[in-house]
Formats: structure tokens, sequence, C-alpha cells
């Protein structure tokens, strides 16, 4: 019976972990290539889901629509974000000083606002789901039983990552940007716009959380709240190091499975701070995450 | 007697005088509003410790704040022992913690840091909320009215002088500290850490110390929570607040106690100047942020100083050079 349990929960874990490490996701590229902590990251994904239910139910316009062009506007509000802000606070910033804490005002200004901006609408009043993707009937793989949306969302979110993945590997702006993330100056010096560079980057990475918003919310409930899902997100991406593609992916499968398994065998409100425990324990014992090698050291 | 010592007669008389005035005259909900805007002033003036000094982003404060609140307020609820025993004690508990909590944090990466402080400020609040048989979790804990010498403090007028004397001890002794050697080593640590350890600092002990010394603010400033409130909900102790003080250490002017004390005063008394306009707060909150750090990355000080030093660069250039009219 428990080992059933066991599977159920690892199962669920992974559906969901599938879709945090789409949110990780958004974070680590960023992060790659700007070095900027994106404490918006959950704000993305609440700004997603929104979009999405006023075209799914507002307009009743289909999934196979709504997902693209929900993409699409975060892509553009991200970007512009780079543009009309970061880009900005970057250009005054002064060789030697740290630029962290401007960049992580402006981000967490963002998210302030862009929940401000949710919540003077009235559908945030109340909290409300997004129509089932898919049919919610069962699926039984063996003893386990997972809906059919659950497959879905499993699946869209491994599509989306393989899309991800060859964009970064076979497409030309795609490797521009890996160039830029590994080293701008050189990236400069062979003729890579680094500037547009980092704002595809953060039109991306919305684009990444937007859709990621889309899938999650039939999972959580959309309110303006729900940017909260960032912390998972946190998490994942410290596993990975921050800069281990790979790790963070598994970070978030990992981090859905441990949701799942606390929820079932400790109590439902350790799920809360589980994220937190892990994020605290990683960085104490092993910061470069549990995938990076030994920690890179940076010269002055 | 020269210029500075008389800013400093004229600045403590003004504030007597306007002291005595809101003590006497005042209606008791504009004391309400000086009691909260002194906590956070003690709030952000010890996240600028860390922050705009030692150039340390952490966000566990408010995790130390709602140590301070719960510390005091348990010891004046379940003890006759005097309010500044309770106060002492939350702030030197919050002190403790933050050392704990430094010593592995500050040896990561600012990136890191910001994190981990992120997720120990979460995982307290979940404490707070969870801890039942102490905090009395989601129901909120009730704070019994505070004991000194014999007096009952049971409303914001009485509570008003001892929370400006904290204020006023906490301001003196931030001043004394940024004099000292320990904030000199803070400051250069903030400019750049490798220059800092070359020169001879121990970086990591003035961090751990910054730390302390941040966590110590926010803890008494718990106490003083617990002088003019009844009541405790862990809910008040998110994320929220923490922004809520990091735009007033922003707008104000990092690393600069008047800027900050000023960031206190303007940002404190917005929801009482918008107070219908309650829906929108979040939203003016993002964007004051995202606007301060556009166009004063030095907050308003910043501008202020820039200008002074501006005005003082054009008077000197204005005055006739002797060495001039000769040649």
């Amino acid at each position: 019976m428990t080992g059933t349990l066991i599977l159920q929960g690892v199962a669920s874990g992974l559906v969901t972990g599938s879709v945090y490490a789409l949110i990780a996701l958004s974070l680590v590229i960023v992060f790659k290539s700007t070095e900027v902590i994106n404490f918006a990251g959950g704000e993305f994904v609440m700004l997603g889901a929104y979009v999405a239910m006023f075209f799914l139910v507002f307009l009743g316009l289909p999934y196979i629509v709504v997902v693209p062009v929900t993409a699409f506007i975060a892509f553009a509000v991200g970007s512009a974000f780079d543009r009309v802000v970061l880009d900005r606070v970057l250009g005054r910033h002064r060789p030697g000083q740290s630029i962290m804490v401007a960049m992580v005002i402006a981000t967490v200004g963002l998210s302030f606002a862009f929940k401000g901006t949710v919540r003077l609408f009235s559908v945030s009043d109340n909290v409300r789901t997004l129509p089932p993707i898919f049919s919610t009937d069962p699926v039984f793989l063996g003893e386990v039983v997972l809906s059919k949306q659950d497959i879905a969302i499993f699946l869209i979110s491994v599509a989306v990552m393989l899309l991800l993945f060859a964009f970064f590997q076979f497409t030309k702006v795609g490797r521009a940007l890996r160039a830029t993330s590994e080293n701008p100056r050189a990236a400069t010096l062979v003729g890579i716009p680094v500037r547009r560079m980092r704002t595809l980057i953060w039109g991306i990475a919305a684009a990444l959380s937007a859709v990621a918003g889309v899938l999650v919310a039939p999972k959580l409930l959309v309110s303006p709240d729900m940017g909260g899902v960032i912390i998972l997100a946190f998490a994942a991406a410290i596993i990975g190091g921050f800069t281990n593609v790979l790790g963070v992916i598994v970070g978030g499968i990992v981090l859905g499975v441990i949701e799942n398994l606390v929820g079932l065998f400790v109590s439902s409100k350790a799920i809360a701070i589980a994220p937190f425990i892990v994020i605290i324990l990683i960085l104490m014992f092993r910061p470069q995450g549990l995938f990076g090698g030994a920690a890179p050291i940076k010269k002055v | 007697m020269n210029a500075i010592d008389r800013r400093w007669w004229l600045g403590g008389v003004g504030l007597i005088v306007l002291a005595a005035g809101l003590y006497l005259g005042a209606p008791i909900y504009v004391l309400y509003v000086a009691n909260l805007l002194m906590t956070y002033a003690v709030l952000a003036i010890g996240l600028d410790i860390l922050l705009g000094r030692a150039g340390q982003f952490a966000f566990a404060h408010i995790a130390f704040y709602g140590i301070g609140i719960y510390t005091t307020a348990l010891i004046t609820n379940n003890t006759g022992l005097p309010v500044f025993v309770g106060i002492a004690a939350g702030g030197l508990l919050a002190g403790l913690v933050g050392v704990i909590i430094a010593i592995p944090a500050t040896r990561l990466r600012d990136v890191y840091l910001a994190l981990s402080t992120f997720a120990f400020a979460e995982a307290a609040q979940w404490v707070f909320n969870n801890w039942d048989s102490v905090t009395k979790g989601p129901n909120g804990l009730r704070i019994s009215p505070a004991k000194l010498f014999g007096h009952t403090i049971t409303d914001d007028r009485q509570a008003f002088f001892l929370v400006l004397s904290i204020t006023l001890a906490v301001i003196a002794a931030t001043v004394l500290m940024n004099r000292s050697k320990l904030g000199r080593a803070m400051s250069a640590i903030g400019q750049s850490e490798h220059v800092a350890m070359a020169s001879g600092i121990g970086v990591q002990r003035v961090k751990v110390t910054a730390f302390a010394i941040s966590a110590v603010y926010a803890g008494i400033a718990g106490g003083m929570f617990t002088l003019y409130q009844s009541f405790i909900h862990p809910d008040s102790l998110g994320f929220d607040l923490i922004v809520l003080i990091l735009t007033m250490v922003v707008v104000g002017g990092l690393g600069t106690l008047p800027g900050v004390i000023l960031g206190v005063l303007l940002l404190g008394l917005m929801p009482e100047v918008l107070r219908n306009l309650r829906e929108w707060q979040e939203l003016i909150y993002g964007l004051i942020l995202i606007l301060a750090i556009l166009f004063m990355p030095r907050g308003i000080w910043g501008l202020i100083t820039e200008r002074r030093q501006a005005w003082q660069a054009r008077r000197v250039a204005a005055r006739p050079s002797p060495v001039q009219d000769e040649t």
C-alpha cells in the first residue's frame, strides 16, 4: 500500500515538477546571461495565467491559440522591462560596485507593480481556475492514477524544454545568446549585439514563465499571489547551481516529488516549508549546487 | 560655537518642541502613526547598516523583527518584569539568531546571500504561523500592556516617550558606530570587498558583526512594537513588510542616515495620504521602487547633497579669485 502511495506521489510530483522546472529555467537563463536574479519571475507566471484566462474565459478562444498569444504578450512585456528599466540601470553602473542591489530592487518593484495592477481588476477578487487543458478523465498506469490533463501538462513541459534546448543548440540566435552568457566581452568582439541579446533573453524568459503559468494554473489556483510559486523555482535553480541547465530541470522535478511526498507522509502544513529547507541546506553545504563542479573562482 | 554645533542645537531644540507638542496636543491617532514611524525608522536604519553600509543584500530583517515582537510579548504576557527586560531580551535573541544565520550566509556570493536570507525569512514566518503552543499560530497573539516600574502603558500617548527615547538612542548609537573603526570597516567592505581584505580588514568578522547589529536593531524594533500594539499576527510579518522597509531605505538614500529617516517619513506617511486608494498601494510601491532606482539611484538624500554641492561649487566659482585678479 505504501509502495503505491509513493509511486503515486512520484507520478504527481513529476507533473508539477516539470512545470517548476520550466519556471526555474526562465530564472536561470536570465541569470546566466545577465547576472540578475529575477524576483518578478513568479509574477510573470501569474501574468501568464491571467492573460490566458482573459482569452480563454472572456473571449472563448481555444488553448492552441491562447498559449502562443500569451507567450507573445509576455515576451513583449519582459523585453520592454529590460529595455526601459534594466538597460538604463546598467548604463549608469560604475565598475567595481555590485549592481545586484539595484537589479534586485528593480525586479522586486516590477513584481509589486504587476501584483498591484492585477488587483485593480475585479477578476482578481476571487480565486479562479482555468478551464482544463485536457479532459480530467483518469488514466491508469499500473496502480498509479493520473488525469489525462496531468499527462498533457507533463508532455507539454517536456516539449517546451526540448524546443528551448534545440533553440539554444542549433539556431544562430540561440548560439549567440549562449556566447553572450559565457563571455559578453568576447561576444561583442565577434559582432554579437550583446545589448539586444539581453533584451531577447528577458523576453524569452518571460514567455517561458507565462507558458508555465498557463500549465500550472489548473493545479494551483489563479490569484494575484500565485507568484509565490517562484520559491520552488528558486529552490530548483539552487539545486542546479543556478547555471547547470540539466541540473535545474532535475531540481524542479525533484522538488515537485519532494513536495508531493512531504504532503503525503509528513503533513500538508510542512509542504510550505520544504523548499526553504532545501534552499538553506544546499546553500550551507553545497552552494555551487548538486550538479556544479568545484565553485568557480572569479578573478578580481 | 561653529555652524555644525549650532545646527545640532537647533535640531535638538526643534525636536524637543515637536515631541512635547505631539505628546500634549496631538490626537491619539497621530501619536499612533508617530510610534509606528519610529519603529519603522529603527527597522530601516538596521537594514541600512547591512545593505547600505556593508553592502550585504539580506532579506532576513523581518524574521528578526518577528523574533523581537514575540520574545518581548511573551515576556510581558507571562512575567511582571519591566518591559525594558523584554525589549533587551528580544534584541539579544534576534542578534544571536542573526549571528547563527550570518556565519554560513556571509560566506556566500551576493546572489546566494539574498536567496538564503529570503528563504530564512519565509521559514521564520512559517514557524510563527505553526508553533501554536508558543505563538498561538494563525490565531495571532494578544500582547498585554507593557509594565514599567509599577506603571502600565495602556495607550499610544504613554508609549510615545518610551518609543521616542529608544529611537533617539538607536540613532545616536548608529552615528557613533558609523564614525568608529567598525563603521569605517563596514563602509570599506561595501565599497570593495577585495580592497577591504587587502587592507587587513577581517571581512568575514565585520560582515557577521554588521549582520548581528542589524538583527539586534530589528529585534529592538519588535520590542518597540509591543509598547503600543496589543496584537500580532504572523501574516503581518511577510515579504510585503520587508519590501516596504526596503523602499524607505532606497527612496531615502542607501547608506545615509538622514536619507533613511527621510525615506521612512515620506513612505510611512504615504498610506495615510493615500488612505482612499488602498487598492492602488501595491502598484504605487512597485512603481516608486522602479522609478527611484531609475532616476535617483542614490535616493532623495543623494539628490539633495548633489544640489548642495553644485550650489556651493557655483558660489566658489562666482567669488573673484585673488590670483586671477593679479594676472
